[in-house]
């Protein structure tokens, strides 16, 4: 995504926005400043770039209210997990500042996704100042989105092929992600936590009853993308500090492809499976170091091979090919060998120690 | 007597604040404060003769993918 010169990021390309009824309110109510004011500086005094909530919420309560303990507001699933580990968020505390100075920004905002682009990556109007119901799925989702959902689904990662959602379909995020994505009105700590959260068989349903022997045979017990995901993106660590100017920074190593079966780490009646597809997330004991020793105590009380929903789904992969495509191979499952040996005890929750035999007669 | 009075008074006093014009102000005209905004920020050579160019901070340190 291109970034935006500073005056494209403000320029309105046309007016057609003045003819709906967020235009016909006039900018001041929202943004605030001194429309009578002929000098610049007057004129954007006491200017708010991005009100948000503040002025969403007069029309649109219904949906603040519930976005504003959203995960895209919260960040409660960062939190969730680092509190998860035993870090301490308490104000004032040095995971508290840590969060502050690398992980916040990460945050979004009505407007970051209904009209400009989200400002941690340089902020710009999207189309003029049009307040998009549906969100631009460059612009916004992808834009956050983008390293690892976002290059699944558009097959972006070399040699894997893009989503068959997107390839066929030409879906955007939205067709799929609706009332979700403002939060389901309850404080939720990751977003499978999120009663709202789509559902494959919310399209397929007929998956739950047609006559396919594999469907049959795993339906409840196999996480759908178990047998129609293909290799996804991993990563292993996340540093961070404050650099000799004052500046935040964070290190990671390179993304590692990879695609690993383990066991569900968050059953519920909603995701009863048995098996599910991992992927590696980027934290490491000594991710916060730069602010004090052992900040995350707890580490190992939450494994670093997280439930996961890879956007580049198949209908045929190689895991689904034949039985013993999957029963028997080791290698598509996680293992002891796969793990790290600092990384073991986190993980022994979802490590498969009996792989499926395979099928010797059929 | 004191009820006649009282009305006489209020009406009185109804006259003056009508003829003082208390009344709600009328709303401002629609769309004269967005024209103001609106001026300047669809007028490109303005916009790139005034926009402050903000150096964006970004860490040398920084590395890896986010």
């Amino acid at each position: 995504m291109p970034p935006l010169e500073e005056w494209e990021k403000v320029y309105l390309k046309n007016t057609a926005f003045l003819e709906d009824e967020h235009g016909k309110v006039g900018c001041v109510i929202c943004h605030g400043g001194d429309s009578s004011a002929e000098d610049k500086d007057a004129a954007h005094l006491g200017i708010l770039a991005d009100p948000s909530l503040e002025s969403c919420a007069i029309c649109h309560s219904d949906i603040t209210l519930s976005s504003d303990i959203s995960l895209h507001a919260t960040l409660s699933g960062y939190t969730h997990d680092l509190e998860a580990r035993g870090g301490n968020l308490n104000e004032g505390t040095a995971l508290d500042e840590a969060l502050g100075n690398h992980c916040e920004e990460c945050h979004t905002t009505c407007g970051q996704c209904h009209i400009s682009r989200p400002e941690e990556l340089g902020g710009g109007l999207v189309t003029s100042h049009v307040i998009k119901a549906t969100p631009s799925m460059q612009y916004n989702c992808t834009a956050c989105h983008g390293s690892r959902v976002g290059n699944e689904y558009l097959g972006n990662n070399e040699g894997i092929a893009a989503d068959v959602h997107w390839t066929q379909e030409t879906m955007t995020c939205t067709k799929c992600h609706g009332d979700e994505l403002h939060g389901s009105g309850q404080s939720v700590d990751d977003m499978y936590d999120n009663i709202d959260v789509v559902r494959c068989e919310d399209c397929h349903e007929d998956v739950l009853t047609d006559d396919i022997e594999q469907h049959q045979q795993h339906i409840g017990d196999l996480q759908c993308q178990v047998c129609h995901s293909v290799t996804y993106s991993n990563c292993y660590t996340c540093h961070v500090g404050i650099d000799q100017n004052g500046l935040p920074y964070r290190t990671s190593d390179p993304t590692v492809m990879g695609f690993k079966i383990g066991l569900n780490p968050i059953v519920s009646e909603d995701r009863p499976y048995t098996y599910v597809v991992l992927r590696h997330v980027p934290v490491t004991p000594d991710t916060f170091d730069y602010y004090g020793n052992n900040l995350l105590p707890d580490f190992n009380a939450s494994p670093t091979w997280k439930y996961s929903t890879p956007h580049n789904i198949q209908l045929d992969t190689p895991q689904n090919a034949s039985c013993n495509s999957c029963h028997g191979n080791e290698d598509l499952f996680l293992t002891e060998d796969d793990v790290s040996a600092a990384e073991l005890e986190a993980n022994r929750g979802v490590i498969v120690i009996n792989i499926p035999e395979p099928i010797t007669s059929h | 007597m004191k009820r006649i009075l009282f009305a006489a008074v209020s009406l009185v006093l109804l006259a003056v604040l009508i003829l003082a014009g208390c009344e709600p102000a009328p709303p401002p005209p629609a769309g004269e404060e967005v024209s103001s905004c609106v001026i300047c920020h669809t007028d490109k050579g303005l916009l790139q003769e005034t926009a402050t160019v903000v150096e964006e901070q970004t860490s040398e340190e920084t590395s890896g993918e986010g």
